[in-house]
């Protein structure tokens, strides 16, 4: 527990890797046999740390768990992979269906706090004013990251097939209105020999409360602290040139319905759509594709993220995509009803863990969390009890 | 019910039915149900938005500005923006929609008759989702690429059409509603033209008026009160319409300052944000759908007033079906 | 030849000559003026019949591919899945529509029965609500059935949906029901009571058969209706990727699957959407057109 605390005190990039690498060493010196099952995630930088031991035991009684059916919502940004990985589980425990729907992490949040839904999935932790709104005789709240993914800026420019070069002054920019026109100097100046229009930009961007408006938000805020006055929030205002629609579906359907348009949409939309998208400066200066493999490497830069401390946009390192994010699945600390909370942490712990609905990542265009963060989720589900008080979670 | 010792004799009604007071009294009450349903619809949205009323006032109804997370609340532009769609959607359904009632009920033969009118009221047919998704994936791209460059040249003079030609916006959302509303305003017409009084018609030809003059003078006046109800219940249709108008209009909670412009209706507001809100803003989501019952209301009551004040007509044909 | 041309001029004559000339140049003109408008009318037509082809034309394009046995009989799946459909929204509007039709006819028609024979001030104001009611817009429909039902149940249902839904569908019934009882005669009632029977007797055994047509009519296009409405359902239900019948437990329904799965960038999803698009609108239309013929068929059995 205390490695828990340690990690939720510390902010900072450089505590948190201290402490990456204390429970690396921690899980080495534990573990007779490395027991993390075979994989086809994309590996892990070092600092992203080794599996638990006892891994496999705990997926098996996951599979395990009582029989029945939960709901769960909130983000779109993590709709394709939880839908996927629920599934799956289903498929393995016939007994027990996870029917989720992706209404927005905004939403989500809402419905987690009047308590309609099991457990919820956001973008963006909920912070202390969401937090105050859970009646206080449902106890305390578990935030956990589940996937991680980035934000892509996909566009539809006609007569424009190279892929454009962007940064977040020009970002920034174009979301804040004051770019207004596709030949604007300095969209032109990052793109040298791209023959650009003289229509006007269209932005795209989420109608409702949105984890991913969050995250790009955040990363706008990041590269611009000065220029940026819009704020990183769930819901923004927009300017009135920008056409809103609901979720991250609708974003990506409304960008390739409207020419000169540019969005923000969650990689596998952008990938599975065959949308055209940015390549964006990071804070290295390197224009970067968004992929798994860039988005994976900005995340290994900031290991140790907590609800308190999650951001991970415009990490340093040449390789990384800057507009990248966790998504979080929020759950009761203390379960009402022992059979729904076991269910619950059972089927969180399969879906975040390598061996289990993490190997669905790769395929979906998402990236599997790092093993030091499924530790931590597991330490963190360990905590889940029932009305008695005991632990829920089981090997 | 009541009990009998002796066995029921054969075909009689009587000691199965209720007593007439039971009737009546089982009647009254199931009306009352009904009345008490919609004291507690009235009562329930009353309720939940009363918090907003009280923290802001009744101004904020008239605001320009809606941006929940800095606590400003104001319904101006989804008013606005649910008038215009509506005004346009009607501007175009009435006369297309009398034009194609009129084809129906007199023009076609009498064999496509069957044929056309099935046609138009597969419109009807159609899940209103459906309409926003076609408009969106279709239509959209067309408006974007031919028709607002089109309308921009032809009508830009008049200020109306300032702004990139986006596809989505107000004027998409008003053609959309438009097609979703012409089935209402030409089944409702094409019933109410074809039972004018023929004597009346015959009439009218006996004097030597033409196809036109017959209809434009003896028709449509008769059919006037039929008329306005359709047009009564097209315009409270489009004034409701949520799917559809949300996935097309750009929900943009600006006043629009042009008719390619994204806009938002209190609907459109209503289905986008419901799910994420709490506190005032939720409380603010059930005042304008108070605000929106208000102007079906208002638009209903001018139309009954419409149809009352032009007399009624010979046809004596109500409203509604 | 000459002769008649050399005779003095007949005022008469000329004055009719003069009407005819006018007459004829009236007539012209509005002869015009009319050929113009029909063909604006026309023209109207025309209008209303391109996009109504273009739509259906696209919903069964995209919409016919997806339907196969899979498609009526195995709930929704996930991306790259083979083998997914549409049987948990079939499910899941059937049970809506058939809880929201059980509770609705019933009391709509009660309620109209009571509308065509009363004529007091309740009576009046009750018949302005229902009135009123039918054009509530669906939206605050759903807010409301959140409100009274998923808040006070703290879940989403397929009750929340029906109850919704029903209320959608019961000014529509009573109305009907209301027009239809009064088209019985008169004389018909009187006929009945003046053998004995009581009013509830009449009720049962003259006016309701007598108007059964307009009746069906009437329910099956509330049905119709009903069947087509998004927005109250999206509020309530919550969807569900499984099959479900229970009504207590979150469900999925056809119009909350198209919305949801349309703009997906999953093509086997997007088609999926689209089949349930076109079976939507094939149930609606059936409905249609079937209660049409009904009421045509009864109606001319009855005379």
């Amino acid at each position: 527990m205390h490695i828990t605390t340690a990690i939720r005190s510390k902010t900072g990039r450089r505590g948190a890797s201290l402490v990456a690498l204390g429970l690396a060493a921690a899980a080495l010196l534990s573990a007779c046999s490395s027991s993390s099952s075979s994989s086809t995630t994309t590996t892990t930088a070092a600092p992203g740390g080794t599996l638990s031991a006892n891994n496999a035991a705990y997926l098996a009684a996951d599979l395990k768990a009582p029989g029945g059916s939960l709901n769960a919502s909130g983000s779109t940004f993590v709709q394709p992979f939880f839908t996927s990985a629920f599934y799956k589980y289903s498929g393995l425990n016939q007994a027990l269906q996870v029917n989720y729907q992706g209404v927005g992490s905004g939403a989500g949040i809402t419905a987690f706090q009047a308590g309609t839904v099991a457990f919820a999935a956001s973008d963006v932790p909920m912070a202390a004013a969401d937090l105050a709104k859970v009646p206080a005789a449902s106890g305390p709240v578990i935030q956990i990251p589940d996937i991680l993914g980035g934000v892509t800026i996909a566009y539809n420019v006609p007569g424009v097939s190279t892929r454009l070069k962007l940064d977040g002054p020009t970002l920034a920019g174009i979301f804040d209105g004051s770019i207004t026109t596709w030949n604007a100097p300095q969209i032109t100046a990052l793109n040298p020999g791209v023959n650009l229009p003289s229509h006007a930009i269209t932005p795209e961007v989420r109608a409702d409360s949105s984890g991913t408006t969050y995250i790009f938000s955040d990363y706008l805020q990041s590269a611009n602290p000065t220029t940026w006055t819009l704020g990183a929030s769930k819901t923004i205002a927009w300017p009135s040139t920008a056409v809103q629609t609901p979720k991250n579906s609708g974003v990506a359907a409304s960008i390739q319905s409207t020419p000169y348009s540019i969005g923000y949409v969650e990689m596998s939309y952008a990938i599975q759509n065959k949308m055209s998208y940015a390549a964006v400066k990071n804070s290295a200066g390197v224009f970067v594709v968004p992929s798994p493999t860039t988005v994976a490497a900005d995340a290994d830069q900031k290991i140790g993220v907590t609800p308190t401390s999650f951001s991970i946009v415009n990490e340093p390192g040449a390789a990384s995509y800057p507009i990248a994010g966790y998504s979080w699945a929020i759950l009761l600390q203390k379960q009402a009803s022992p059979t729904t909370g076991a269910q619950v942490v059972k089927v969180l712990d399969w879906t975040t863990h390598t061996g289990g609905g993490q190997d669905l990542a790769h395929s979906l265009y998402y990236v599997a969390l790092p093993p030091a963060v499924q530790n931590q989720n597991r330490t963190q589900l360990l905590t889940v009890t029932g009305s008695n008080g005991q632990a829920l979670l089981t090997k | 019910m009541t009990t009998v010792d002796l066995p029921p004799p054969a075909r009689t009604g009587r000691r199965r039915s209720l007593p007439d007071n039971g009737y009546k009294g089982m009647l009254v009450v199931v009306a009352l149900l009904v009345a008490a349903l919609a004291i507690w619809f009235l009562i329930a949205i009353v309720i939940q938005a009363k918090p907003a009323f009280s923290t802001l006032g009744v101004g904020w109804i008239f605001g320009k500005t809606w941006n929940p997370s800095h606590g400003q609340y104001g319904l101006l532009p989804f008013i606005l923006g649910t008038i215009e769609s509506t005004a346009i959607a009607v501007a175009l359904a009435f006369p297309v929609g009398l034009g194609t009632a009129v084809a129906l009920a007199y023009l076609v033969p009498d064999r496509l008759r069957p044929v056309l009118s099935t046609m138009v009221e597969l419109l009807a047919a159609v899940p209103s989702v459906v309409y926003g998704l076609w408009g969106l994936i279709v239509l959209a791209p067309v408006f974007a690429s031919t028709v607002e460059p089109f309308l921009t040249s032809v009508l830009g003079w008049t200020g109306l059409f300032d702004g990139p030609n986006r596809g989505v916006g107000l004027l998409l959302a008003g053609v959309i509603l438009f097609i979703m509303i012409l089935p209402t305003m030409v089944a409702i017409s094409r019933d109410v033209l074809a039972v004018v009084p023929y004597e009346q018609v015959e009439g009218a030809m006996a004097l030597g008026a033409t196809r036109w003059q017959v209809l434009r003078k003896v028709v449509l006046p008769a059919a006037r009160t039929g008329i306005l109800g359709a047009f009564t219940l097209a315009t409270g249709r489009a004034l409701g319409e949520t799917v559809a108008v949300a996935l097309v209009i750009g929900n943009s909670p600006y006043i629009a300052h042009s008719i390619k412009s994204p806009a938002a209706t209190i609907p459109s507001l209503i289905v986008n944000n419901f799910g994420e809100s709490t506190g005032t803003e939720l409380s603010a989501l059930f005042g304008a759908g108070l605000v929106l019952l208000v102007i079906g209301i208002l638009v209903n009551s001018a139309a009954r007033w419409l149809v009352w004040s032009t007399g009624n007509d010979s046809a004596g044909v109500g409203i509604g079906r | 030849m000459t002769d008649v041309l050399d005779a003095p001029a007949d005022p008469i004559l000329e004055r009719r000559q003069a009407v005819q000339a006018a007459a004829a140049s009236s007539l012209r003109r509005r002869k015009l003026g009319s050929r113009l408008a029909l063909g604006v009318c026309w023209a109207c037509l025309l209008i209303a019949v391109i996009p109504l082809v273009a739509v259906v034309v696209y919903v069964v394009a995209k919409g016919l591919p997806a339907w196969n046995v899979d498609f009526f009989t195995q709930p929704t799946k996930p991306e790259g899945i083979a083998g997914g459909g549409v049987s948990n929204a079939i499910v899941g509007t059937v049970v809506i529509t058939v809880i929201a039709v059980v509770v609705a006819v019933p009391f709509g028609l009660l309620c109209g029965l009571f509308l065509a024979e009363s004529d007091g001030r309740f009576a009046t104001t009750l018949r302005f609500t229902a009135d009123v009611m039918t054009g509530i817009p669906s939206i605050t429909v759903g807010i409301f059935g959140y409100i009274a039902i998923v808040r006070n149940f703290n879940a989403y249902s397929g009750f929340a949906g029906a109850f919704a839904i029903g209320f959608i569908m019961l000014p529509v019934i009573i109305r009907a029901g209301e027009t239809a009882f009064r088209g019985v005669p008169r004389s018909l009632n009187e006929a009945a009571m003046a053998l004995g029977a009581r009013r509830a007797t009449v009720a049962r055994r003259v006016v309701v058969p007598t108007a059964l047509p307009g009746v069906i009519t009437g329910v099956l296009l509330a049905v119709a209706r009903g069947l087509g409405e998004t927005a109250p359902l999206l509020l309530t239900i919550f969807g569900n990727q499984y099959l479900q019948w229970n009504p207590s437990k979150t469900m999925e329904a056809l119009p909350i699957l198209i919305y949801n799965y349309s703009s997906q960038p999953y093509a086997d999803l997007v088609q999926v959407a689209w089949g349930a698009a076109l079976l939507l609108m094939v149930v609606v239309l059936v409905l249609s057109i079937g209660s049409r013929l009904l009421a045509n068929h009864l109606g001319k059995v009855r005379r």
